[in-house]
């Protein structure tokens, strides 16, 4: 593979990648998972800090359970990871619990994991309506350990639910603006 | 068959166990809790708990019941916010409080009123 045909791979993947919302009830094998876990330490994070933790479950009761505790959890994932900000380390760092760079990170460790799950076929949908406090407990988390999104992995179903209004169709013209502007 | 058991005059099927119960039990006390956060989401929440509990009861409702889940509430919107078109989005949560208005107008109406 060339350089240019990689480029183009890399930038196909982001293009055709999208949010889940209907998985079938295939299992995601163990291996994928743990290919899609590997990526995400490759996600950036501010300073090199790696302040995130990645929970992982394929379990079906868990599963089970944390969708009941997971309002905005539509789908049924046959896999989750559900990322936490390790807010004792950060505290350690100097960072207050609601400092920005710590969500920050939080979306670009997402935004890795999801892009992997969809370069070896599988779905994901991330999710953030979810009670803290409900998963934590159902997770066990550690100490300190702040569950912020949860990753839904499974297979896509054929069809997936849609939104009452149309997509909008962006263009990244009417996301930018220049500066200084023309 | 679906078990049934009698309200007055009516039969009325069993249609929730403990596990569906507890679940949407759980859906409810933990949406209450991210509504705190996230309240312009807070109409497609309760949709979603209204499509869960359809999926839970359909199999074991009456074959009236069953028409109007699988109808009116599972073409209730399970992503939108009313927020781009919150007219339509009204029109169409409308629709389906009229047609579980109907269909309990039609399943219960006729009972006498309790003193």
């Amino acid at each position: 593979m060339t350089a240019a045909d990689a480029s183009e791979a890399v930038l196909a993947a982001i293009r055709s990648r999208r949010v889940v919302r209907a998985m079938t009830s295939e299992p995601v094998e163990r291996g994928a998972l743990e290919a899609v876990l590997d990526a995400g330490r490759w996600a950036p994070t501010a300073g090199n800090r790696h302040l995130q933790r990645f929970v992982a479950t394929d379990h079906r009761g868990l599963l089970r359970v944390l969708r009941m505790v997971s309002p905005g959890m539509i789908q049924r994932p046959t896999a989750a990871i559900t990322i936490c900000t390790d807010r004792a380390a950060a505290e350690d760092y100097g960072f207050p619990p609601e400092a920005p760079g710590l969500f920050v990170d939080v979306g670009t460790a997402a935004a890795t994991l999801m892009l992997a799950a969809h370069a070896i076929g599988l779905g994901a949908g991330p999710v953030t309506s979810f009670s803290r406090a409900a998963v934590s407990t159902v997770l066990r988390l550690p100490d300190g350990w702040h569950p912020e999104l949860i990753v839904c992995l499974g297979h896509p179903e054929s069809t997936q639910p849609r939104p009452l209004a149309p997509r909008r169709a962006f263009t990244w013209r009417d996301l930018t603006m220049w500066a200084p502007s023309a | 068959m679906p078990e049934m058991r009698q309200h007055g005059r009516m039969t009325s099927a069993w249609v929730l166990d403990e596990d569906d119960a507890m679940e949407l039990l759980a859906y409810l006390i933990t949406a209450a809790r991210t509504q705190l956060d996230e309240a312009a989401d807070g109409p497609m929440r309760l949709l979603t708990a209204a499509h869960r509990l359809a999926g839970m009861i359909d199999a074991r409702a009456s074959a009236e019941t069953r028409a109007l889940l699988e109808g009116a509430v599972a073409r209730l919107p399970l992503l939108a916010v009313p927020r781009d078109d919150r007219d339509g989005y009204t029109a169409q949560v409308d629709g389906a409080c009229r047609a579980v208005a109907d269909h309990l107008a039609a399943r219960y109406g006729a009972e006498p009123t309790p003193a």
